[in-house]
């Protein structure tokens, strides 16, 4: 036998405990791993939230006082920076983890302990990112970091050293999660379960994922760039060093606008699984919708420049970015009419998840239609960093993404816990988040085309800006209540549980065919798969024609059908019955050596060379302990 | 039954309802206020205006009927009495679905081609056939806004001055970071980015005062960065462009005005010029702030330079700060004794030898204070046509412990201090061994009249006038004063 050679002295005993502190460190199970990323992200929306307030507290009124330059500077660098990477794409990696092998029917992600690694380097990183407000110098220089600005000469501090560090670990956790959903999704299915029979979430995670996979290394370059810049004095952006300002903001861009769609393609996921469930029908046009997914997250790739119709890059560059930015809108367009497709002529329940969507359609609507006012560099030199561009994107973002997260998060709530979350209690927190939305939100167009421009602590009293900054604050607030009001209706409806049901709302996905909460393992059988929507049709097979009823679509299901279980298991390995990893302390201990990796860079060179052995006895370990132990 | 029928409700009914709420969002826009995009007063503001309301009415059709078919939808195929029936379970529909495809790339076909015609009239340089075009270079700094016009050798700071209804080509630069140059009633904004020039051109067809902004996030004092566009008839440009070659007239002696103007020069002169009417005194200028940033930059800790706005005919001006307040003497006095309180985080405060005080307030009395801004507030052009501010003609007594404090004493300090030059204590006793083969008297000759010739180590070269102007007896009457400096 060769398994002498394999075995390998070990540091650590194999995680044993199942619950306490422990079992969570050493857990690789797909469902914790997701239930870790949903809380840790929600108390950091509950941070920038209160970012959030503080700022709108400021522009309340005209030459305000209550905040000054540079808490205020700190405060709109870290709202941002924490909603993009500390909120959304993490609160969309909670659902991709709980969701995606539940969805395929399968017991795991591909790689679990990678997948435990990407949420404890998410940690450090986020709390890297953070450091400053303990410190007294949080960073400020604006999310999106534009050179020279963010450079030592005219920031100097730790402050957007922080930032530039927290950003690279951050991304590592991304990439490997993005690796990790591709794998899985590619790999993983349940017998039959073809590509187009996937479900719309599961193939707006496989885009999400590709887009995380080729965008996050180019915010790494940037990132690495910088952050020599501050830490080693190198020049890549340093203008007075002849370093290319506009450089940064083409990287960060060509990042940055793939990153608009891995921020809101989960939620159009989300939806379109809410949608067709309390309507009743199946996804109006399936295919449309998914290539409309595809098509938006390839053409993301070629309008980064309209973040830069003002920086002078000429009128032949910005001709060709307006018309991609247009062309971008169509299958925008196309998703938003298939949602109310699926609508038309259903039997819709008006349910909190349902509410959540339909407003996501409105909002993002909206959104969408502010957004192609930009697409034309002529008018978006009079919108361009003012309110305008900042209620468009919060349309997008709030109106789009959390709306939409939020709807994930009520329909799948008792598949995640087992119970239901209160309905009225959820109504009257939809009702106060979609009426705070639209009065913070909405008077901001007015403000952008009033000349009000972004990221300023304090306007003139004669500018006419009074009113709408008031009207935005107070409906800043209401949106805070209606937030406030889900954090009760936690407490509440576990307080007063009303046990779930493994399918409570007549699912159509293979999520709703296991337990709620399902067991460890996922399902106590790999599901085969014959149809989209294949749990659906299993339970009203009269429905099948109706769905199936010409000969392309039979062809769809036939060759498929023909695959049995046993034949997928010959194919996967042979009869082991379940099989699943054994818990691991390595991806923590990775974790960490990753982390003081990074705070050597904001301290001491000597604190990277301790952080060596850390990282190396991480990697060591974890590639010499078998992924099971032998039983 | 799995046909979509036909929609519920007419496009007339949808369009009823278009009128008034689009009509009623578009109201709710002020074109009164000071930074409205709407009211404009120039054409290309104007065009972008039209080009906006165009597309506004495009998508407010979209978002009636998008927004209406939601709201029906909901409504109409709601759950009734908890009716479990099925719909029937229809998979989507091509032709419907190709058809709300290319809709879209109709409507955004409609749209790009004023957008396409509008790039290329606003962005691809100034017009040659709307008049002569005026030329203006325009500098952001960490924060306010220097105004060059090298066809007339002009140069102000945070107010600018137009002709009505003539183009104006806007060179657009930065030395620090990213600012963004912005009149939204005359037209939309471009950034001024560094080692990148932008050109912008706007033409301003009504006369009167405009609000600008700096419209991209450039640091602590970002909210405060603002500026004034005065559209002028051609009259009262020519006018202004002449008075800004009139120098002022000099004040009495013994005047609250003489007493301001040399505490002026011993305290504010070495970043900011008061006096650039004079023909070279353009060229001198901009080499005077190049040679402010050359010393911030290599000393941003401890510089007691940084870049300044030219104060020329500072008295004619309407605002301060950069456009943050109405000019007067209380405000000026205000600005003076603690420039925090109109304007956090200002250079001037963070390096002017002036300010090296605990709480940041001024090391000036209230009496000193209100003499330099009655003295600011003078500044106009005068009677006469000469330059007679620096111009001590040859043939009179001298005074060289006067001339060194108005000329010298912003920089050089008498004992051993560094202000921005070096401390002139002893100076006497090394200038002869400075330069090989350079007297002591030769030397100081050399410094004064050619400065760059020699620059002591750690000092930034280009910061000292050439002291020419002052004539061979003041030159004379200096050296030997310096010489007695111990």
């Amino acid at each position: 036998m060769t398994t002498n050679a394999l075995t390998f002295p070990r540091f650590f005993p194999r995680p044993q405990s199942e619950t306490g502190i422990w079992g969570w460190i050493g857990t690789v199970d797909h469902k914790r791993i997701g239930t870790l990323y949903g809380i840790t992200s929600f108390l950091w929306f509950l941070v920038a939230g209160v970012e959030a307030l503080l700022i709108r507290v400021q522009l309340a009124s005209a030459e305000n006082t209550f905040i000054g330059p540079e808490f205020y500077n700190q405060l709109f660098t870290m709202h941002g920076t924490t909603m993009v990477f500390l909120v959304i794409m993490p609160l969309s990696a909670a659902f991709f983890n709980w969701l995606i092998p539940l969805q395929i029917g399968a017991r795991d992600v591909a790689f679990p302990r990678l997948n435990a690694l990407s949420y404890w380097v998410f940690l450090f990183g986020s709390l890297i990112m953070n450091a400053g407000w303990i410190t007294g110098d949080a960073p400020n220089g604006g999310w999106f970091g534009y050179a020279p600005n963010s450079g030592v000469t005219f920031n100097p501090g730790l402050g957007m050293t922080y930032w530039v560090v927290g950003l690279n670990i951050l991304g590592v956790a991304s990439i490997a999660a993005g690796l990790n959903f591709i794998i899985t999704i590619i790999n993983m299915r349940a017998p039959g379960m073809s590509m187009f029979k996937m479900p719309v979430f599961t193939w707006m995670t496989l885009v999400t994922s590709v887009l995380l996979v080729l965008a996050m290394p180019i915010l790494a370059v940037a990132g690495i760039q910088l952050q020599t810049d501050r830490v080693y004095g190198t020049h890549f952006f340093n203008s007075l060093a002849g370093g290319d300002p506009v450089m940064w903001q083409h990287i960060f861009w060509l990042f940055g606008h793939p990153e608009v769609y891995i921020l809101i393609l989960p939620a159009m996921g989300i939806v379109s699984e809410v949608l067709p469930t309390f309507s009743r029908k199946p996804l109006f046009g399936y295919a449309f919708v998914v290539f409309a997914g595809i098509v938006i997250g390839f053409m993301g790739w070629f309008v980064w420049s309209h973040h830069m119709f003002t920086v002078g890059l000429g009128p032949a560059a910005n001709t060709a970015f307006a018309m991609s930015t247009m062309l971008i809108a169509v299958p925008t367009g196309v998703k938003i009419f298939n949602w109310i497709g699926t609508m038309w002529r259903g039997n819709i329940q008006l349910n909190t998840a349902m509410l959540f969507s339909i407003s996501f359609i409105a909002m993002f609507t909206i959104g969408g239609l502010s957004g192609v006012m930009h697409a034309s560099p002529p008018t978006d030199s009079q919108q361009q960093d003012t309110y305008f561009i900042v209620a468009h994107f919060h349309y997008v973002l709030v109106g789009g993404a959390l709306l939409g997260i939020f709807s994930g998060i009520y329909f799948w709530w008792p598949k995640f816990t087992g119970w239901f979350l209160n309905e009225k209690l959820g109504i009257a927190n939809w009702a106060l988040m979609l009426i705070g939305m639209n009065l913070q939100f909405g008077p901001q167009h007015w403000l952008g085309m009033d000349g009000m421009p972004r990221r300023i602590y304090t306007y003139a009293e004669n500018m006419g800006w009074e009113g709408s900054n008031l009207a935005a604050s107070i409906g800043g607030f209401i949106l805070g209540f209606g937030i406030l009001l889900f954090m009760i209706n936690i407490v509440y409806s576990r307080m007063n549980k009303k046990i779930a049901p493994a399918d409570p709302w007549d699912g159509r996905t293979l999520e709703w065919s296991t337990s709620s909460p399902p067991p460890v393992h996922d399902f106590d059988e790999i599901p085969v798969v014959v149809y989209r929507d294949d749990f659906w049709f299993k339970k009203h097979p009269e429905t099948i024609s109706e769905y199936y009823h010409n000969d392309h679509d039979v062809e769809d299901i036939a060759p498929s059908a023909t695959q049995t279980a046993e034949e997928h298991e010959d194919d996967h390995g042979g009869h082991e019955g379940i099989h699943l990893p054994d818990k691991s302390y390595y991806p923590f201990i990775l974790g960490v050596g990753i982390a003081i990796f990074g705070i050597g860079f904001l301290t001491n060179t000597y604190v990277i060379a301790a952080g060596v052995p850390i990282f190396l006895w991480g990697m060591l370990g974890w590639s010499m302990e078998p992924v099971n132990d032998p039983t | 039954m799995h046909r979509i029928s036909k929609l519920p409700f007419s496009f007339r009914t949808a369009l009823l309802l278009i009128v008034p709420v689009a009509a009623g969002l578009l109201a709710a826009c002020t074109p009164e206020n000071n930074q409205s995009t709407f009211g404009t007063a120039g054409p290309v503001a104007s065009d972008q205006a039209d080009l906006f309301i165009f597309i506004f009415w495009i998508a407010a059709v979209v978002f009636i009927l998008v927004e209406g078919a939601i709201i029906y939808a909901a409504i109409r195929y709601r759950r009734r009495s908890n009716s479990d029936k099925l719909p029937y379970q229809t998979h989507g529909n091509d032709k419907l679905e190709i058809t709300w495809t290319i809709i879209p790339v109709l409507i955004l076909l409609v749209i790009a081609i004023p957008t396409l015609t509008d790039i290329w009239e606003q962005q691809n340089g100034a017009p040659t056939d709307r008049g002569e075009v005026l030329n203006v270079e325009a500098i952001g700094h960490q924060w306010w806004f220097e105004f060059r016009y090298p066809d007339h050798e002009v140069i102000t700071a945070n107010e600018l001055h137009i002709p009505v209804n003539r183009p104006v080509g806007f060179k657009l630069e930065s030395e620090d970071v990213i600012h963004s140059f912005w009149v939204p009633k005359i037209a939309g904004k471009v950034d001024m980015v560094p080692l990148n020039d932008n050109y912008l051109w706007m033409m301003g067809d009504e006369v009167g005062e405009y609000y600008g902004q700096c419209a991209e996030f450039c640091g602590i004092a970002h909210a405060h960065m603002r500026f004034r566009v005065f559209v002028h008839t051609e009259e009262d440009f020519n006018a202004w462009i002449s008075g800004m070659h009139t120098a002022s007239d000099p004040p009495t002696a013994g005047s609250a005005e003489a007493s301001g103007k040399s505490l002026f020069a011993g305290n504010c002169s070495s970043c900011h010029t008061v006096d650039s009417t004079a023909p070279g005194s353009y060229a001198q200028e901009i080499s005077s702030q190049q040679a402010r940033w050359n010393g911030w930059v290599s000393d941003i800790e401890n510089s007691g330079i940084v870049s300044a706005p030219n104060l020329t005919h500072f008295g004619t001006r309407s605002t301060l700060a950069a456009g943050i307040k109405d000019l007067n003497h209380e405000s000026l006095v205000e600005w003076i004794t603690d420039p925090s309180t109109i304007k956090i985080g200002t250079r001037m405060q963070d390096h002017a030898a002036v300010y090296n005080t605990a709480d940041g307030k001024a090391k000036l009395t209230d009496a000193e204070i209100s003499d330099i801004a009655t003295y600011l507030l003078s500044l106009k052009p005068g009677s006469g046509s000469t330059d007679q501010a620096m111009d001590m003609s040859s043939g009179k007594d001298v005074d060289a412990v006067e001339l060194f404090t108005t000329n010298c004493s912003a920089c050089h300090s008498t004992g051993d201090d560094k202000i921005v030059g070096p401390g002139l204590a002893g100076i006497g006793e090394r200038a002869g061994n400075s330069v090989a083969g350079l007297s002591a008297d030769e030397y100081l000759e050399q410094s004064l009249r050619e400065p760059d010739a020699f620059i002591v180590d750690g000092f930034t070269p280009g910061l000292m006038p050439n002291w020419d102007k002052l004539g061979d007896d003041s030159i004379d009457a200096l050296i030997t004063y310096l010489k007695t400096l111990e």
